[in-house]
């Protein structure tokens, strides 16, 4: 006889639902009968569509974690944010200098920044996320770019900020900016093209161009893999 | 009214003497409706038009009629009381997007610091 | 020796020239400015509300900071940071209100120890003047000067315990020894309009013209000021200011570490004296 699993009681948006204990946040919402069309991607901790907010009692404050990610516990309170209406500015990365004037004219708001470090709290990557704002209001890009490399764009900054401040999309900004007009080219990169363009891999492209599904299926199976 | 900004500055308007002094001082006087001297008088009737004055937007926070205040009054702090008022009921005056591009670019960013914790919401 | 510094945001961009030439000079005068690791803006205004305690959480935070590492002070030469530490450390020191709200909230144990010091002070008081006239490289031989501080440094007196609120003299005694002529006027402690710039360009443009109007009937040939703001509103204002008004003669708005670095003697690129829209090369460089 199976042994009896344990449960635990999770409240999504208020509402009370018994759960097996073990499960993600994603599966016990599924678990549960919530179908999700938006709020998942690619549940494997690195889309950020699947931000949660969640609470336990005797605490005030509030935690956060991506849905796919952090286990239910007992008496856990949730809800998702999967999308924030956050401030998002377009341009055309080609025209713009990697300076500070770039950054506040899209996003002057950085400027408001209190220094509450909410942002940092939150964030479920665990960014320095108020130092990297910071960086911002002081034009040092390439920073910004080091310190938000891991963040995943899931909005929960922006949802506790009370200035305003989107953080991920100037956090965005600025590493498009570092990637185009700052980091040097990589070299192995610029030889490669011109191996290509020199016609260098022409002939084995032919090649597989001419095999079939079964000779492709078995040559990819037995292809080197990094360990 | 009186009794929130007197909460909000921790100032006691009603020991001005209107002597003066705030207004000749001032930075912005000439581009006020009101002056630091009348501001203080509708303060101490109770004049609620005080809140909606064009001088509380003018003030630049330069602190010389906290200065020279013979009775000790701790002026900005009221003209902020006014502010603020205004601030967290959402009026504001200074908005971002209306920024000119020509000044955005070009200021310290101390100046945009400072400007939206004074003048926006 | 050593002090922990802050730059402040405007001092890593817009002002490099005042940082780096903070550092520069005073690293020739045998003072190490050390920056703090990690810092924030510090807020630039003092919230003047009784009940504003989140304006004070940046500058609390970063007085708690610099409180770790040695020395007990923090050297800042913007006005407006050094305005906002020393008042938010103030308040921390003597509102035990405030002191326990910001610390419950940041988690620290900070009771107001930092004692924040500008450049103007470490040089007239830490280093002294005879020991810089000694350093100097070359003196600026009667260039006429006139000193203007503006509002954040001074006032309000009780607070900033900087100097005499109405007539202070520290940055005219430093360029004295720089062999500078001081020239006297009375528009030094008035205020440039300050952030104003951004919601009412007509009262900056009316306190510059008054303020640099007043220093250059007086002879001044340039202007010096410790903070960023002012710099900027006296220097890119006398372009609209010559655009509308015939025979106005413009004057190079220079901050005073730019002529201390100058005489004693660091190198010309680090002055970064292209960088102002007034150029004060011809003047300072020139024959």
């Amino acid at each position: 006889m199976a042994e009896e699993r344990k449960m635990v009681n999770i409240y999504i948006m208020g509402k009370h639902y018994k759960v097996p204990y073990g499960l993600t946040i994603m599966k016990a919402m599924e678990y549960a009968g919530y179908r999700f069309v938006r709020g998942c991607g690619c549940r494997g901790g690195f889309c950020g569509a699947c931000g949660t907010v969640y609470r336990k009692p005797g605490d005030f404050r509030l935690k956060v974690g991506l849905a796919c990610q952090t286990m239910v516990e007992d008496n856990m309170y949730l809800t998702q944010i999967p999308f924030y209406p956050a401030n998002k500015a377009t341009y055309n990365l080609e025209e713009l200098t990697p300076t500070l004037s770039t950054i506040l004219q899209y996003y002057p708001e950085v400027t408001r920044c209190l220094g509450c470090n909410q942002c940092t709290r939150i964030c479920p990557q665990e960014l320095k996320v108020m130092d990297y704002i910071a960086a911002a209001q002081r034009g040092d890009i390439e920073k910004v770019a080091h310190l938000s490399f891991d963040c995943i764009m899931c909005g929960l900054c922006a949802s506790r900020c009370p200035a305003e401040i989107v953080h991920y999309n100037v956090a965005i900004l600025a590493r498009r900016l570092y990637g185009r007009h700052i980091a040097p080219p990589a070299k192995h990169l610029a030889k490669r093209v011109e191996e290509i363009k020199a016609g260098k891999f022409d002939e084995e492209i032919q090649k597989l161009m001419k095999m079939n599904k079964e000779e492709l299926q078995k040559l990819y199976n037995a292809r080197d893999i990094e360990p | 009214m009186i009794e929130r900004i007197k909460e909000i500055s921790g100032q006691n308007a009603s020991i001005c003497m209107q002597c003066g002094t705030c207004s000749a001082s001032c930075t912005g006087r000439d581009l006020m409706d009101y002056p630091p001297r009348q501001v203080m008088r509708m303060i101490q009737l109770g004049n609620q038009n005080v809140l909606n004055l064009k001088s509380i937007w003018i003030c630049s926070t330069c602190f010389i009629c906290t200065a020279r205040c013979p009775r000790g009054i701790d002026i900005a702090r009221l003209m902020e009381a006014l502010r603020v008022i205004n601030l967290r009921k959402g009026r504001e005056v200074l908005i971002a997007e209306k920024i000119p591009l020509e000044i955005l670019t070009r200021v310290p960013q101390m100046a945009l610091t400072s400007g939206f914790r004074k003048l926006s919401a | 020796m050593k002090i922990p510094y802050f730059p402040g945001c405007t001092l890593h961009s817009k002002a490099r020239g005042l940082d780096e030439t903070t550092r520069g000079s005073l690293a020739a005068l045998g003072v190490e400015l050390v920056e703090l690791p990690e810092w924030t803006c510090c807020g630039t205004v003092f919230p003047l509300a009784q009940d504003n305690y989140i304006g004070m959480v940046a500058a609390a935070r970063i007085l708690a900071n610099a409180a770790k590492m040695e020395g007990g002070k923090l050297a800042t030469v913007c006005s407006f940071c050094y305005h906002v530490l020393k008042r938010v450390n103030y308040a921390i020191k003597n509102n035990s209100e405030a002191r326990k709200k910001l610390n419950d909230y940041l988690e620290e144990n900070y009771g107001g120890e930092i004692e924040t010091i500008h450049p103007l002070e470490i040089c007239k008081e830490i280093i002294g003047l005879d020991a810089i006239r000694e350093k100097l490289k070359r003196k600026l031989k009667g260039l006429k000067v006139a000193c203007y501080y503006g509002c954040m440094l001074v006032r309000p007196a009780a607070e900033m315990n900087f100097d005499h609120p109405e007539n202070p003299t520290i940055m005219e005694e430093l360029i004295s020894a720089l062999g500078a002529e001081v020239v006297e006027y009375p528009g030094k402690t008035t205020c440039c309009g300050s952030y104003q710039v951004l919601n009412d360009m007509s009262l900056v443009k009316q306190k510059v013209k008054e303020i640099l109007y007043s220093a250059s009937a007086r002879g001044a040939e340039a202007i010096i000021t410790s903070c960023p703001l002012c710099q900027f509103n006296l220097d890119w204002m006398q372009e609209k200011l010559a655009e509308e008004n015939n025979g106005f003669s413009k004057v190079p708005v220079l901050y005073f570490t730019q002529l201390l670095g100058l005489t004693l003697g660091l190198p010309e690129e680090s002055l970064r004296l292209g960088e102002h829209y007034v150029d004060p090369k011809p003047l300072l460089l020139g024959a």
